[in-house]
């Protein structure tokens, strides 16, 4: 009789620890996500709404910040020129990922070493491409002023021209960030079936409409995800800029993480900076989510 | 002129040699079954035949072309695949029309075709589907109406229905049957099911270990296989085999003397035979000490609805028997088996075939 008391204690006992034991082992990942994603956020929705002088909060203004920024032309212009940035990087990059994932699916002797080299941007820290790639446009003594003046030519002014530093901006993301395309891209072209692929060879179609019938309709949700991702993290582009050009000359380079940054640690705006940054987070976000109804529409259909 | 023709084809892939030295003639109009187990090459020919593989050496022939360094596209053949290979993202009619499609056929006569081939495969009602919303069924008639709607100097189908169940393969077995001889165009048939191969097929060609066993009508390989492989291969429950030793006027199996008939006998003993082989429909139960039978105690019994499988433990080996419906008999009981010498054929030492069994009638008992 007392044995059998004795089991039904610790039976409960074992229990009440199998219940909360899940949430015990979530806690310290859930307190560290708590403290360091949603915190942040929270604080930075606040400080948005605030108005700041020496770096702390002196008054209210609600959504003033916010409105003042369609209003603001540099702010504009920064947007203006991400949205370029962002567009012509990340389609170069996806046509050029995607030629190079359809080169790397063929098997043939150096092919593993090939896909790995071609990983080798991705990898780097990006302030140190960045640092190379000033040595690269440098007009004194860059590689490019080198080669010039080896063909005849005189110096080249990467750098100090607006249109050709922005351009400079484009090759090296594009250089940077091929590789993640590529990988993506590569994986989806590995995971797909092949047999059809064979029944169209067999069907009659030659390698270009196999391409245009079969490879890109089989391969769009794939190209989706990583044009998305890709034009997520190059509206964020950050350190490139503030190495290369700071954002110069004049205003040709300067993306808005540049001019936020600016905002807030040049010109001590902190809530207006904190506006700025949420604003571009929505309006990404925003972009994100109606390229994805986009392809779900178009897989519908 | 849509004969098919391997003339001495090798592959290697890699040191693996899957394919030695195969000559093969499938005659004009013929539905030929290419039949053997898994890793046989079987699969590796259709596709050298596909223009999806390159063979090592040798060459292929359709018709009287040599298509041997063609693309597949040039072959004017149509293949239907096992995973049925359908194009994902086009309904059933963009995937029914594609190879006329990509032949810049007229958009009028694309739909002629596709209302034709439609309505011979009964899926006219699912044109503007895609292919995940099928069911595995009305996905492999989409791909036969795909490979039927251009006319092909040859169809080439490789284990089109190992992906359905049973009962289904048993409806498209007799439906794909009835396709291909009212097309009337040359079939090359892979499959390792063979029933499938016996049932539907003119010509069945058996595989094995890269190389052509035998090729031959299917009742001629079912009454007269060319050696030990092709016997126990088709046939289910396979041929029985037992071990035997010439005696007089007859051969000794299963611990008795078997007498011959003299012809056969003076055969077996030039062929220097070492097995016999037995269909189960040709033996029958019966008591155990009658005279000319074979001992034996029973085994398994398998009642099977319509029949009975009576498999006998015999001094040098196992014997599956067909026997009644009302077969009655415990494991372990005694029992005999009877059979007419006449039925059997005799393996020699390297498994070939030397002698053949007297006749195929008479098999009704």
């Amino acid at each position: 009789m007392q044995s059998g008391t004795q089991a039904r204690k610790y039976r409960l006992q074992g229990a009440g620890l199998d219940l909360a034991l899940p949430y015990l082992m979530l806690a310290p990942g859930l307190m560290i996500v708590l403290g360091v994603l949603v915190y942040p956020l929270l604080d930075g929705l606040k400080a948005s709404t605030r108005t700041y002088r020496y770096g702390s909060p002196i008054s209210d203004v609600g959504l003033q910040n916010y409105v003042h920024l369609w209003s603001d032309a540099q702010f504009l212009n920064s947007l203006w020129v991400t949205v370029k940035f962002v567009a012509l990087s990340v389609s170069i990059e996806a046509v050029l990922g995607f030629a190079l994932a359809l080169f790397c699916l063929r098997e043939f002797r150096g092919i593993r070493l090939l896909r790995t080299v071609l990983i080798i941007p991705m990898v780097i820290t990006p302030v140190v491409v960045a640092i190379v790639f000033r040595l690269i446009y440098a007009s004194d003594a860059g590689m490019l002023t080198a080669l010039s003046e080896a063909m005849g030519g005189g110096a080249m002014q990467i750098l100090g021209n607006p249109l050709n530093a922005f351009i400079g901006l484009v090759v090296l993301d594009v250089w940077e960030w091929t590789p993640l395309m590529f990988l993506i891209l590569l994986a989806g072209l590995q995971s797909l079936p092949q047999e059809p692929f064979e029944a169209a060879r067999v069907d009659g179609a030659g390698a270009w409409r196999v391409f245009a019938d079969l490879t890109f309709p089989m391969m769009r949700p794939v190209l989706a995800v990583a044009i998305v991702l890709r034009t997520i993290d190059a509206f964020g582009t950050f350190d490139q800029v503030f190495v290369l050009t700071r954002g110069g000359p004049g205003e040709a380079t300067r993306l808005v993480s540049i001019y936020g940054y600016d905002t807030a640690f040049k010109f001590q705006q902190t809530g207006y900076a904190a506006a700025l940054f949420v604003t571009i987070g929505l309006v990404v976000l925003a972009l994100a989510f109606s390229a994805i109804r986009l392809l779900r529409r178009i897989d519908a259909s | 002129m849509s004969s098919v023709l391997y003339k001495s084809v090798v592959k290697n892939f890699g040191a693996l040699n899957v394919l030695r030295s195969l000559d093969l003639a499938v005659p004009d109009h013929k539905f030929l079954a290419l039949l053997g187990p898994s890793g046989c090459g079987k699969t590796t020919a259709l596709r050298i035949l596909a223009g999806l593989d390159m063979p090592s050496a040798g060459k292929v022939f359709i018709g009287e072309r040599d298509v041997t360094r063609l693309q597949p596209r040039d072959r004017d053949i149509a293949m239907v695949f096992q995973s049925y290979a359908l194009y994902p993202q086009m309904t059933v009619a963009e995937n029914i029309s594609y190879p006329l499609w990509i032949r810049g056929t007229p958009d009028i006569e694309r739909k002629v075709k596709i209302g034709e081939v439609a309505a011979v495969l009964e899926i006219g009602h699912l044109l503007d589907r895609r292919p995940r919303q099928l069911s595995g069924g009305q996905r492999q008639r989409v791909a036969l109406a795909r490979a039927i709607v251009r006319d092909p100097a040859a169809f080439l189908m490789d284990e089109p229905l190992s992906n359905l169940d049973a009962r289904l393969r048993l409806t498209m077995r007799g439906e794909i049957k009835r396709l291909c001889q009212r097309l009337g165009a040359t079939t090359i048939y892979v499959t390792h099911d063979q029933v499938e191969a016996l049932t539907m097929a003119d010509l069945v060609a058996v595989m094995h270990g890269g190389e052509l066993q035998q090729m031959a009508p299917p009742i001629d390989i079912y009454d007269r296989p060319a050696n030990r492989f092709v016997a126990t291969f088709v046939g289910n429950p396979p041929m029985n085999i037992l071990p035997v030793t010439l005696a007089d006027n007859g051969v000794r199996a299963g611990g008795k003397i078997v007498p011959l008939e003299r012809t056969r006998f003076f055969a077996c003993r030039l062929a220097e035979i070492v097995e016999i082989g037995l269909r189960p429909e040709d033996c029958s139960v019966a008591q155990h000490d009658a005279p000319d039978v074979l001992p034996g105690e029973i085994y398994v019994v398998e009642p099977m609805g319509n029949e009975t499988l009576v498999n006998v433990r015999l001094d040098g080996g196992n014997v599956s028997v067909r026997a009644g419906r009302d077969f009655r008999g415990a494991v372990g009981e005694n029992i005999g088996v009877a059979f007419d010498a006449a039925n059997a054929c005799f393996f020699n030492s390297v498994g070939i075939t030397a002698v053949h069994r007297v006749n195929s009638n008479g098999r009704e008992k």
